[in-house]
């Protein structure tokens, strides 16, 4: 594989010429800089920063902006997110968490779980603004004016819309006409723009141009939040000034983790990355390396489809809102938990045989410090849409970023320009002792886990994706597939995938996983849904690898989504 | 490449004009369905009202439905949002689909595809859907993406079907209305 890999780099270096040059595509390798994004407007977005000087938190930022644009239903100024920065100087790693938090009035709005996610009642307090500008002020070198360029040009000038947003809207026609503003965006004559269509998105540009201008305080205060709350308020939403003024993103410490040797540097709570460290200890438990790959035996396929749904009980019960309960992060990260955990799986056959009856473990042993215990909760997240971005520069900076607006275009309501998030979807109603049980001001959880993994202390793999609740096991198996299967980038990210949960009927995979493993999983209890070929449900990663011999880096965008590696 | 579509179009257009002098037009009432569970069927609908077309619409119709029905309508193109929110597989789909197919055929209720989502609706599991339509449909209404590597075209003349191919999705409405009047 390694040899494929140094031909693949000769070649390439071949046709460009030198290191410099532009490559674009679904896969790249670089040595300056690689970015990897769901469009290929926000990846040049973030080459246009590393080219003019700017390092990997300036390029990430000015994609994460961009993507808001040119991606619209993923994410944008309205939604929130959260990502991981590795400074390789300083061996430093951090974390933002700037995902949408609900407002301090938010239960006068009436919201139903069941009626309301796609209006304004769902609408929590943006923190795309916050994150992305704190992120700018600490660590970028670029003027916040400069790096919000690309993002006002495509908004002000227009783009072209690719296959997947013309799917998208289709997909999301009612969503996209609940409201006259967001209808005038993508629709014409009363009907959806399709594929070569042009979007125009001028009074975002301008809210952008605000921000470039102000920073944080452009959106958060003045005349655009009192803009932002009255246009909330006249489509029946709730939220204040104050939740505005008040709102600030969360400059945090990673979750730590380690596999095989690897330090897994990913989202904390309330965000999922403790899905993933979790999942990697219980697997740490079986010999992955030396054995087939999921895609080719049943057994192996169970094995990980018990974990992540062992992992996705676990989440349900525990984790949720840091700021106002406890979530036993500590034991459920433990090596100790992960072996029990590993140790109650039944690898010969579906157990407990409903996928909806398996229960949580019990991590609290595992947790120095008293906790208290809490009840689990069905999830009622579902298909929710997000977006992520991976970026190194030439100096080894990492960013791993994941933002969302909640579900494909969020509320579907639009003041200023500003498509607004439905992350009220995302907490838990019913249980008055679920521990993601609403509360104004809290933040619901999310699966988002934007991660680094670092091998010796150099950036190893980026990576990330979009796809709610699917993003957990996505990410577990582009994961494996890297580390333990030692596949490169590109067939690392199109390898089929599979995902099952806690409240799933079914096991749903791709039709990469050969027929006879699909029989035998059946054989095994396994209820399937097979999706023909790839397809956008399994979420969409970003990632770049850094290869430790040759050390340059591998770009991956996902072809489940119409994303671009580019490096320079 | 639109010219020449456009200029095809026009004799298909010429020809489906030709055949309706002699055949009879469809008739109400209509029910509207999908196949493969796109939301695009949901934009029929409002064409439909917009030319005046008292339509029922069943996402999910059986034979049981075609009950007093004379012209069935149906949107093909897959869409797996659609088929997990109605809790269903691919394969689930295809079934219902084939037997209101062969039901309305039995019952010779005329069935008008309306292919309206352009290349988002075509190819990977789309086209099982499409062609399975195109197939057994006495007139076609298709947006112009959706017909560029003359799919629709194709199966139009091999089986002697009317095609009208527009460019937008709003100016499919105006050929179906004309359709009943």
């Amino acid at each position: 594989m390694k040899k494929i890999e140094v031909y693949f780099t000769l070649f390439i270096l071949f046709i460009t010429g030198c290191l410099s040059v532009s490559i674009a595509q679904d896969s790249s390798v670089s040595s300056n800089g690689m970015v990897a994004t769901a469009h290929p407007l926000a990846s040049r977005a973030a080459i246009e920063m590393l080219k003019s000087g700017g390092n990997a938190i300036d390029a990430a930022v000015a994609a994460a902006f961009a993507i808001g644009v040119v991606e619209p239903d993923g994410s944008g100024l309205g939604g929130g997110g959260g990502m991981v920065i590795y400074l390789k100087e300083r061996g430093e790693s951090y974390y933002i968490n700037y995902y949408a938090r609900a407002s301090e009035r938010g239960s006068e709005s009436g919201y139903s779980g069941s009626n309301d996610a796609h209006t304004a009642k769902a609408i929590c307090v943006p923190g795309t603004v916050a994150g992305l500008t704190m992120a700018h002020e600490k660590f970028g070198t670029l003027p916040l004016s400069k790096v919000l360029e690309p993002a006002i040009r495509y908004a002000s000038e227009g783009f072209e819309i690719d296959a997947t947003l013309a799917k998208l809207i289709l997909d999301n026609i009612e969503t996209v006409m609940a409201d006259e503003a967001t209808m005038n965006i993508f629709c014409e004559d009363g009907f959806p723009l399709m594929e070569g269509d042009r979007i125009v998105q001028k009074e975002l540009g301008q809210t952008l141009s605000d921000i470039a201008k102000k920073g944080r305080k452009g959106f958060y205060e003045g005349e655009l939040a009192e803009s932002l709350v009255r246009g909330i308020s006249d489509r029946g939403g709730v939220l204040t000034l104050n939740d505005f003024s008040s709102y600030e993103a969360q400059f945090t410490t990673p979750l730590y983790g380690t596999y095989r040797g690897y330090d897994i540097v990913t989202a904390n709570a309330p965000q999922s990355g403790l899905c993933l460290i979790e999942a990697l200890n219980m697997l740490e438990n079986y010999d992955l390396k030396n054995a087939p790959h999921y895609s080719e035996s049943a057994e192996i396929l169970h094995l990980i489809a018990e974990t992540e749904r062992f992992v996705y009980a676990d989440r349900t019960a525990y984790l949720g809102d840091p700021r106002v309960a406890d979530v036993p992060v500590e034991g459920l990260i433990s090596k100790e938990y992960g072996t029990q955990r590993f140790h109650q799986i039944n690898q010969e056959r579906l157990d407990p045989p409903r996928y909806r009856d398996v229960e949580e473990g019990d991590p609290f042993p595992f947790v120095k410090k008293d906790l208290v215990p809490v009840v689990k909760e069905e999830d009622l997240s579902g298909e929710g849409h997000t977006t992520h971005l991976s970026v190194i520069d030439k100096e080894g900076n990492c960013v791993a970023l994941t933002q969302t607006l909640g579900l494909f275009f969020g509320s579907g309501q639009t003041v200023n320009g500003v498509l607004l998030n439905c992350a009220m979807t995302n907490f838990a109603y019913r249980s008055k002792n679920s521990i993601n049980l609403y509360k104004d001001g809290k933040q619901s959880r999310s699966s988002i886990l934007p991660t680094i993994i670092l091998k010796e202390g150099e950036p190893f793999l980026i990576a990330g994706s979009p796809g709610a609740a699917r993003i957990i096991a996505t990410v577990i198996e582009v994961v494996i597939n890297m580390l333990d299967y030692e596949m490169n980038v590109v067939e690392a990210n199109q390898s089929p995938r599979f995902f099952v949960r806690d409240s799933e009927d079914f096991l749903y995979l791709e039709s990469g996983i050969k027929p006879e493993v699909r029989v035998k999983l059946e054989e095994m209890g396994h209820t399937l849904r097979v999706y023909e070929g790839i397809d956008l449900f399994f979420g969409g990663v970003q990632m770049i690898y850094i290869n430790p011999e040759d050390k340059l880096y591998y770009g991956s965008a996902d072809r489940r989504r119409g994303g671009m590696a580019i490096g320079y | 490449m639109r010219h020449v579509t456009l200029t095809f179009s026009m004799i298909i257009l010429l020809a489906a004009l030709s055949f309706f002098t002699a055949a009879q037009p469809f008739q109400l009432p209509v029910l509207i369905s999908s196949a493969g569970q796109s939301a695009d069927v949901k934009l029929v609908k409002m064409l439909a009202s917009r030319e005046n077309l008292d339509a029922n619409t069943i996402l999910m119709a059986t034979p049981s439905d075609l009950e007093g029905i004379k012209t069935l309508i149906i949107v093909p193109g897959f869409s797996s949002k659609g088929l997990g929110a109605a809790g269903i597989s691919q394969e689930d789909e295809m079934n219902r689909v084939q037997e209101l197919v062969n039901a309305a055929n039995s019952k010779e209720i005329p069935i008008i595809l309306m292919h309206i989502g352009g290349n988002a609706r075509r190819k990977g599991q789309s086209d099982a859907f499409n062609a399975l339509i195109a197939n057994n449909a006495k007139h076609m209404i298709v947006v112009a993406q959706g017909n560029e590597d003359n799919f629709f075209t194709d199966i139009a003349t091999a089986k002697n079907i009317p095609l009208e191919v527009v460019e937008k999705i709003a100016e499919t409405g105006e050929p179906l209305g004309k359709l009943f009047k």
